[in-house]
């Protein structure tokens, strides 16, 4: 008996390690307490395009961004209805990715693959009708792509890798026309 | 009369030394059970620790110095990167829009320190648009008199025959000079991020094969 004693042990520990293991693994992301949703939500309201800081030393919102990318940011909530997002993209380089608070990227517009430079999008859940509300004609409305959100609230976020440091200035006004806003109801979107 | 109280005190006595030696047994165990559980738990902490930080051949691809998450950024990621990109608080594109290799050592495995002189050698990636950038171990840019925090496809002076020669230094040097920033010796991590990469496989996840990925070699240090 005393000489299997120790093997039990081992046993027993390496279970409990492989338990232990396994539980923080998964209860990390809910515990991460300063995720990317955290830090953006920190910065503005929803449903507004909020441009990010130039990355430089002390003023990151997140780690590890691009110094050479100027960003804009839509946490968009769809409890009230769909969210409008649009943009004239300069370049094929232009990226605009969808994000759940988890940091997923369920969805991306990637600008080389467009035909129009004019960004035309509605996010919306898959339970939310989409009414052709805000849109001129039913023509028009073909270029309007629904991006079909798995959550209620999330994010996008719009990239523009810069193909010069004199680019710079060009893409933040680039990207000030972006416009991010509720859907339905003309009178409840700000200006772009 | 006189045999029952040496009954009791016998018995009391055997009861006692058996109560000792079951205290003692317990008492073991339980010392026991208490260093089982310690070092479970520091064994189960550590590995998820590590296969969160530093990845695995599980969930990252290894090239050299460089580490690349795969699933990084996708709603069906394995528990460790969904755990991975928790923790680091970013908002990476999904290895179809986009590539992203990490280092944090040299080609030969040294860590990577401002206190060292590095020469970064490649060549340009097959990508529309393409980054190698600088951070500390935190993620954070460096400062530097010069505001320079990476090297882009655009601005990276090449070679005649198409390689382009980085120096990662604290001081100016000639050609593409990425600076390590002043100050006391600190971690660097060098992040490539390659968006659109045109060479893709079946499921359209960027290809870049590992001998494109850029040589660090560390020149000299202080």
């Amino acid at each position: 008996m005393r000489v299997r004693l120790p093997g039990l042990y081992i046993a027993l520990c390496v279970v409990l390690a492989g338990l232990i293991h396994i539980a923080a693994v998964l209860t990390l992301p809910m515990l991460a307490p300063r995720d990317a949703h955290a830090r953006l939500a920190a910065l503005g309201p929803a449903n507004k395009m909020i441009q990010l800081p130039l990355p430089a030393p002390g003023r990151q919102v997140m780690p590890l961004m691009a110094p050479d990318v100027r960003y804009a940011i839509c946490r968009y909530d769809l409890s009230k209805g769909p969210v409008r997002l649009k943009a004239r993209i300069a370049d094929g380089n232009w990226l605009i990715a969808f994000y759940t608070p988890l940091g997923e990227n369920y969805y991306t517009v990637v600008g080389g693959d467009l035909k129009r430079p004019d960004v035309d999008l509605i996010v919306a859940m898959s339970d939310q009708t989409v009414a052709e509300v805000g849109v001129d004609s039913p023509e028009a409305f073909d270029n309007v792509v629904v991006v079909n959100s798995p959550v209620e609230e999330g994010i996008a976020l719009v990239r523009v890798p810069l193909t010069g440091q004199s680019r710079s200035v060009e893409a933040e006004r680039a990207l000030k026309a972006t416009y991010c806003g509720a859907h339905k109801g003309s009178n409840q979107s700000s200006s772009p | 009369m006189t045999a029952l109280p040496d009954m009791p005190l016998t018995g009391a006595a055997t009861r006692t030394s058996l109560w000792r030696e079951e205290g003692s047994t317990s008492m073991r165990a339980l010392g026991y059970f208490i260093g089982t559980f310690a070092v479970a738990l520091i064994l189960g902490i550590g590995t998820a620790w590590y296969m969160i930080e530093r990845g695995s051949p599980l969930t990252t691809m290894s090239a050299g110095p460089w580490k690349s998450w795969l699933s990084e950024g996708n709603p069906n990621a394995d528990p460790y990167t969904r755990a991975h990109l928790a923790r680091s608080g970013r908002l990476p594109l999904t290895s179809t829009a986009a590539r992203y290799f990490v280092s944090r050592t040299d080609s030969w495995g040294h860590t990577l320190s401002s206190g060292c002189e590095y020469s970064v050698v490649g060549l340009p990636l097959n990508a529309r648009w393409w980054s190698l950038a600088v951070y500390d171990q935190y993620g954070s840019l460096i400062p530097n008199p010069s505001n320079r925090y990476s090297f882009n496809s655009e601005e990276m002076i090449r070679r005649a025959d198409g390689s382009f020669h980085l120096n990662l230094s604290r001081n100016a040097r000639p050609e593409n000079w990425l600076p390590s920033g002043t100050g006391p010796d600190r971690n660097l991590v060098l992040v490539l991020r390659a968006y659109g990469v045109r060479d893709t496989d079946i499921s359209g996840i960027g290809q870049i094969p590992a001998d494109r990925l850029p040589k660090i070699e560390r020149v000299r240090c202080e």
